[in-house]
């Protein structure tokens, strides 16, 4: 079937997270005949099968609709689904760029939301159409006139005729077709000129290489065709190129406006980065697309197998989720407590978590994650820089003129009741104030600078406890400053633990040092003999824990009906210890490392 | 060695920290449940023949409760249907306030030759909390009646607001009863018992608290005469527990009776928990086991270490190197260096130095192999 380019829709979804934007996509799906509501719960768990299979999120994965609409004509409508959380915004711009267009979820209940403003920002300066849909109306607190009003005067955009749904219940969802047609344009561009399309994602298919997700701007490609890469200036002969529906469909070619994909029997991610332009051998575009904003890693942790000959699996899972995922960066590290294992970069805490939680349940491999560390900017008295991403390597305090931190710009929106709350916890976090705007009666936006170093402890875990969970967060990075930093050893048994490291604000030192060394003594078990914990400082001891050794480790009887279950008692006991990493002598539960940072600071 | 152990299902009332196989409201069932009893020793005995006995014991339950002929009946069938030595040890478990003159006459009357009573404490109200039936005083009148016989007591640690000097007092009143063994027991809270409850609202002594007490009540009893000779076990010269050892030197024994569990020719096998399907069993020539399994090599192993690092005889490195046919200080190479501040070589003994027998597990699970 061949549809006219006026006839394409490239859009996404955006939204606050929890708004309905998944569930709008599903309704959509439904509505155009993707899949019929008795196959729904089906095609998810195909999909889910898919993405174990080959390590890729399918929530990326493009769906082209066909969607026949009230004035006869038929459209093909692309749903390019994006990530919803702030971490994310480098995957949402990717998603972005191949749109025209963008629906902006509000919920009808809580209305404009933190990410709500981050990403429609963030599709205003793609230079998309936003096309505001109002949801959840079916629930009883649900305002949309207020929510409609609201949308116009913070993001400007025209909103009273938004689309009122439930995608829940699939109220109105027809609506929100037919103004897709209105509110979005059409993919502009030239079938016959040189190609350009810009890869948004790929992945690594075991039988037909990598398979890059593109846009074509402009130009065509077809089977055959003889392609070229502008970043990795690789060429490689088209295999098969289609179009998702939302399986993958083979098809002759795709022109400009399209959305689909390319297989070319790419061998290596590497060669098609994405955000990188594909353009062919024998009529080149002068020049390739404008790429994405890189996104920076902002976080490092280190990364480390529990078991240390799982090195190499350890090694194998992280390059393959970075197969999918170009925020990801990976260089090994060696600790002397932990071993041979990764620095891994990571957007944020989030980001972290995610990559963590694929890493034990798609490789069922056990890690160890140490406290996240920013990137810190470190003078030397000899006039060099150096960029320090993890504490160990920070060079001795004489070598050291001064340092500077990565600053973040945050907005806080909150209900005007948290205000105090919340103006004590950035503070305390070395926060300065920016600005504060009643956005209405029931919302303030507070924005603060603030150092992102004392973002990546215990934050957001704070922000909700003392808002009750009512304010959300959006933060971008703005810069380095100057700041007085030092680096805080933690001493076990005597000997400094370099996976326990952490570079904190000299105000905070002691306190720190003695929160962890109090949440260690908490976390490391008692063992056969007493362990002093020591925080220090620059070879000074700040503060002492002691886990004292255990007195009674013993099965009180043992006769001749019991032998059986005793050994079970002490199977079960060798398990726990299999939980645990041996630094030096001292045996330490692998959540020791990550769990120094949740030391509820503000208490 | 080889010894038989026979279980008695049956008591007036259940301890709150008893998870054995006790059954107060079946003891109506008892008649039938010896007759069944004595049908197994006889399958037993033809099932391994020509075993010489070395230990018999007699637990419980409190088996004291059943009529003393029905005893006497087990003996003998044993006595019957195997070889037993004329020197071999024959412990019977007693509750204070269930025996008189004339059942410890018929206990004697076929052997029986060792007396282990259950006091627990010496403190009433202590022994009122557990749900025990008898006094201090039931104690020292059962001991009378015990006069001049080979004794054990049997003593609780880590009972809720227990201290040392109370346990000091109780381990006072057995030696006053005349008792020449005492096994000392850190409670240990069952899933399921009503002590469990206790134990999750923090009323029973914590581990180091017990520790205490552990520690304390070792060397008042070392000053009395008695050593210990495995974690929870203190003799006098000469009086400790056969049958016991045997299980530490992982001996065969039968067991026999309702969930007694049994170690035969490297097969561990536990007879059913319930009286009722016992006797069914029995009578319908069907197998009383509800569980079996055959020692695989590794376990083996591993059993021979955690049960000998138990006493403080240690572990023999000869003989488990004539059991299993390799160079003991070989295979734990590893271990041995990683612990070897735990451990101690005497001769051909290894054996887990004195001040760390409390804390053994850390020790022996790095003997455990993957």
């Amino acid at each position: 079937m061949s549809i006219k380019k006026e006839n394409i829709r490239n859009f996404c979804i955006v939204a606050h997270i929890d708004h309905g934007k998944s569930t709008l996509a599903d309704r959509l799906m439904e509505k155009t005949g993707q899949v019929s509501e008795r196959d729904m719960e089906e095609q998810l768990l195909d999909s889910m099968d898919l993405e174990r299979e080959r390590g890729i999120t399918i929530k990326l994965t493009p769906v082209r609709m066909f969607y026949k609409a009230k004035n006869g004509e038929e459209y093909i409508f692309n749903l390019i689904d994006t990530p919803g959380h702030v971490d994310f915004t480098y995957e949402v711009s990717r998603s972005l760029k191949a749109c025209e267009g963008a629906i902006l979820i509000v919920d009808a209940t809580q209305g404009v939301q933190a990410q709500t403003l981050a990403n429609a920002y963030l599709a205003i300066d793609n230079d998309l159409e936003i096309m505001p849909v109002i949801n959840k109306i079916d629930l009883a607190s649900a305002r949309p006139d207020e929510i409609a009003q609201e949308v116009e005067d913070i993001l400007g955009v025209e909103a009273m005729t938004a689309p009122r749904i439930s995608a829940k219940t699939g109220l109105n969802v027809e609506d929100v077709l037919e103004k897709v047609i209105t509110a979005i344009p059409a993919p502009k561009g030239d079938d016959n000129a040189p190609l350009k399309a810009l890869i948004f994602d790929s992945y690594y298919d075991n039988f037909k290489g990598v398979i890059c997700f593109v846009r074509i701007m402009d130009g065509t490609v077809k089977v055959g065709t003889k392609i070229r890469t502008f970043m990795s200036d690789k060429q490689f002969d088209v295999t098969e190129v289609g179009v998702f529906s939302p399986k993958m469909q083979p098809k002759d070619s795709l022109t400009a406006g399209e959305v689909g994909y390319i297989a070319a029997s790419i061998k290596s991610i590497e060669d098609t980065a994405v955000g990188d332009t594909i353009t062919t051998v024998e009529n080149p575009a002068p020049e390739p697309l404008a790429g994405y904003k890189k996104a920076l890693p902002m976080v490092f942790s280190g990364v480390f197998p529990l078991d240390g000959s799982k090195f190499n699996d350890l090694k194998d899972a992280l390059l393959k989720l970075k197969l999918n995922d170009a925020a990801l960066s990976i260089e090994p590290d060696n600790s002397a407590a932990l071993g041979f294992g990764f620095r891994c970069g990571f957007l944020g805490l989030l980001h972290m978590d995610v990559i963590q939680e694929r890493i034990e349940r798609e490789f069922d491999l056990q890690i160890i994650t140490t406290a996240p560390s920013v990137s810190y900017k470190v003078y030397k008295t000899d006039g060099t820089q150096m960029v320090i991403e993890n504490p160990t390597h920070l060079p001795p305090v004489t070598e050291i003129d001064y340092m500077e931190e990565p600053i973040i710009k945050a907005s806080i929106l909150t209900p005007p009741d948290f205000v105090g709350p919340i103006m004590e916890l950035c503070q305390y976090k070395r926060g300065v104030y920016k600005d504060m705007v009643y956005l209405d009666k029931r919302r303030v936006e507070l924005k603060y600078d603030l150092p992102l170093n004392e973002i990546i402890y215990d934050f957001f875990d704070s922000l909700k406890s003392r808002t009750k969970g009512y304010a959300s967060f959006d933060y971008e990075v703005s810069g380095y400053q100057k700041s007085d930093l030092v680096k805080l050893d933690m001493l076990l048994n005597g000997d400094v633990c370099d996976a326990l490291s952490i570079i904190v604000h000299k105000d905070k030192a002691y306190e720190r040092g003695r929160q962890i060394a109090e949440k260690l003594k908490d976390v490391i078990p008692r063992q056969m003999f007493e362990i002093p914990i020591q925080a220090a400082v620059g070879g000074k001891i700040i503060a002492r824990e002691t886990v004292k050794a255990f007195r009674k480790d013993v099965l009180a009887k043992c006769y001749g009906g019991d032998v059986t279950r005793k050994k079970k008692l002490l199977e079960k006991q060798k398990e726990g210890k299999k939980k645990m990493r041996s630094i030096g002598t001292v045996e330490i539960p692998s959540e020791a490392f990550i769990s120094i940072l949740k030391t509820d600071s503000d208490k | 060695m080889s010894g038989i152990y026979v279980h008695v299902p049956f008591c007036k009332q259940k301890c709150t920290y008893c998870d054995f196989a006790s059954y107060p409201r079946e003891i109506g069932k008892a008649e039938s449940y010896f007759a069944c009893l004595y049908r197994e020793i006889e399958g037993r005995s033809k099932q391994y023949p020509g075993r010489v006995i070395d230990t018999i014991y007699v637990g419980g339950g409190t088996p004291s409760v059943v009529p003393a002929k029905f005893i006497a009946g087990a003996i003998r069938q044993i006595k019957k249907c195997f070889h037993v030595r004329e020197t071999a040890e024959i412990t019977i478990e007693l509750n204070p306030g269930t025996v008189d003159a004339e059942k410890i006459k018929e206990y004697k009357s076929v052997g029986i030759n060792r007396f282990s009573i259950g006091l627990q404490t010496g403190y009433d109200d202590q022994l009122k909390k557990l749900n025990r039936i008898h006094t201090a005083k039931d104690f020292l009148e059962c001991c009378n009646l015990l006069k001049g016989e080979n004794i054990s007591a049997d003593v609780l640690i880590g009972l809720a607001g227990q201290n040392l000097e109370q346990v000091k007092k109780t381990v006072d009143l057995a030696l006053a009863g005349g008792v020449s063994h005492i096994s000392v027991y850190a409670l240990t809270p069952e899933v399921g018992t009503p002590i469990y409850t206790d134990y999750l609202n923090g009323e029973l002594l914590s581990d180091d608290e017990v520790a205490d007490i552990y520690d304390g009540i070792r060397t008042y009893l070392k000053e009395k005469g008695f050593d210990r000779y495995e974690v929870s076990n203190f003799a006098k010269s000469g009086y400790r527990s056969r049958h016991n050892q045997n299980y530490w030197q992982r001996g065969e024994y039968i067991g026999v009776g309702v969930s007694a569990s049994s170690f035969m020719e490297n097969r561990r096998f536990t007879n059913t928990f319930k009286i009722d399907e016992y006797i069914n069993a029995v009578i319908y020539n069907k197998t009383p086991e509800i569980s079996s399994e055959i020692i695989e090599d590794k376990d083996a192993r591993f059993e021979f270490i955690m049960l000998a690092l138990r006493t403080t005889d240690g572990l023999n490195v000869k003989e488990y190197e004539h059991l299993f046919k390799s160079n003991f200080k070989d295979e734990y190479k590893a271990q041995l260096s990683k612990k070897a501040q735990f451990l101690e070589f005497d001769g051909d003994t290894l054996k887990i130095k004195d001040e760390y027998l409390y804390v053994q597990n850390d020790i022996i699970l790095s003997f455990m192999k993957e």
